[in-house]
């Protein structure tokens, strides 16, 4: 009879720990967004230098899990201010009107490699779903989420006029992020 | 191996690499200084996507077109040229090997420092030779520029060279590097 107010007890606690995902905020000093092009045939990178993460997370709570990043459009830069410009201008990002890129997931499953995610990218006011793929390592202070997702930026509206043509730039960019997670509070 | 004797016409090799350059640096000309009159755009972007990858060509031939002269004896310059001239030729024939690997480099340097590699007709990358800087570019850009002015001017000075020979001394400097044609004994 003790022995099962015991087990009883302890599946309880386990219950409650299972359910709870910790809530981190990330540190931006450390963090990376960066996203992979390809234009005139040549691949080129990108960072988005401002980003805010949210992130609520345990490996055994997934259904309590979420990820949500809101990134800053206008701080994009690919290391050269003329193509910068072009990009937050109106035929790319057009930041004018779409400031904010948004992205948060539905659901979270554990892989072989990590997890996976699907979740919803509002970009240039188009939203659509988008398939994430990461990994989570926590340490001493927080942890380190990190991963990679794809897209086609004609899906989103991102490249008017000249820019719809594939040749100069194509439809697929890679995205990866490299997130140092600190927990809130 | 140089030859014994030096050969009295270029070879079909050089005559190939003469006129397939030339060919290709007409074609960058009109690339080169068509594409710096458009706006930043996707036609801009499209057209200096072929200047490089032309660009990365000539380097290629330049490569082995360097390789191939190393071994090879070009026909000597007509006797009844003056000293002077002959060291004009000489110099003009080696600013042009400057500039063929010198304008292809500035270009390439010029792109990896602006964060835009250079792709080869899309068929593959060429690796970054230096990293983004603005300060870099904006010298290599003035660099590559005045070095396409001085090779149109020396180009310029070639042809009207190679022109003077024909018509004027009627010597075969312009033959020996024609194909289809057969050069004169020379005297």
């Amino acid at each position: 009879m003790r022995n099962l107010y015991l087990a009883g007890t302890a599946a309880v606690l386990l219950g409650a720990a299972a359910a709870a995902a910790a809530s981190y905020t990330s540190d931006p000093q450390q963090s990376r967004l960066e996203f992979v092009g390809v234009q005139a045939g040549a691949e080129f990178k990108g960072v988005f230098h401002k980003f805010a993460v949210n992130v609520d997370f345990a490996p055994e709570a997934l259904a309590s899990s979420r990820i949500d990043v809101q990134i800053d459009m206008n701080s994009v830069d690919s290391l050269d201010k003329d193509r910068d410009t072009t990009i937050r201008g109106k035929d790319v990002f057009d930041v004018a009107h779409y400031p904010t890129a948004h992205y948060v997931t539905k659901s979270i499953t554990k892989t072989a490699a990590g997890f996976s995610a699907l979740g919803v990218l509002t970009l240039h006011g188009v939203t659509r779903d988008v398939p994430i793929e990461f990994q989570f390592a926590p340490g001493a202070a927080g942890a380190k989420l990190s991963g990679s997702a794809k897209l086609n930026r004609l899906d989103f509206g991102v490249g008017q006029g000249d820019w719809k043509s594939t040749e100069t730039v194509g439809d697929a960019v890679k995205i990866n992020f490299s997130l140092v997670l600190k927990p809130k509070g | 191996m140089p030859n014994q004797s030096p050969p009295t016409r270029y070879s079909a090799v050089a005559q190939g690499f003469h006129w397939l350059i030339a060919a290709l640096i007409v074609v960058q000309f009109t690339l080169g200084w068509t594409a710096q009159f458009l706006p930043i755009g996707a036609r801009k972007l499209e057209r200096l996507d072929w200047h490089k990858s032309f660009g990365m060509t000539i380097l290629t031939f330049a490569v082995l077109r360097l390789l191939w002269r190393l071994f090879h004896r070009p026909p000597e310059l007509p006797a009844g040229m003056t000293a002077i001239e002959k060291t004009l030729a000489r110099a003009t024939h080696l600013l042009f090997y400057v500039l063929l690997f010198a304008m292809p480099l500035t270009g390439w340097m010029m792109s990896s420092a602006k964060n835009y590699s250079v792709s080869w007709f899309h068929q593959f990358t060429w690796p970054n030779l230096i990293g983004p800087n603005e300060q870099a570019f904006n010298l290599l850009r003035s660099t590559h520029d005045t070095l396409s002015w001085l090779l149109f001017a020396l180009a310029l000075l070639h042809i009207l060279a190679a022109l003077r020979h024909h018509f004027w001394n009627k010597d075969d400097v312009l033959k020996r590097m024609l194909p289809f044609t057969k050069s004169e004994k020379r005297t």
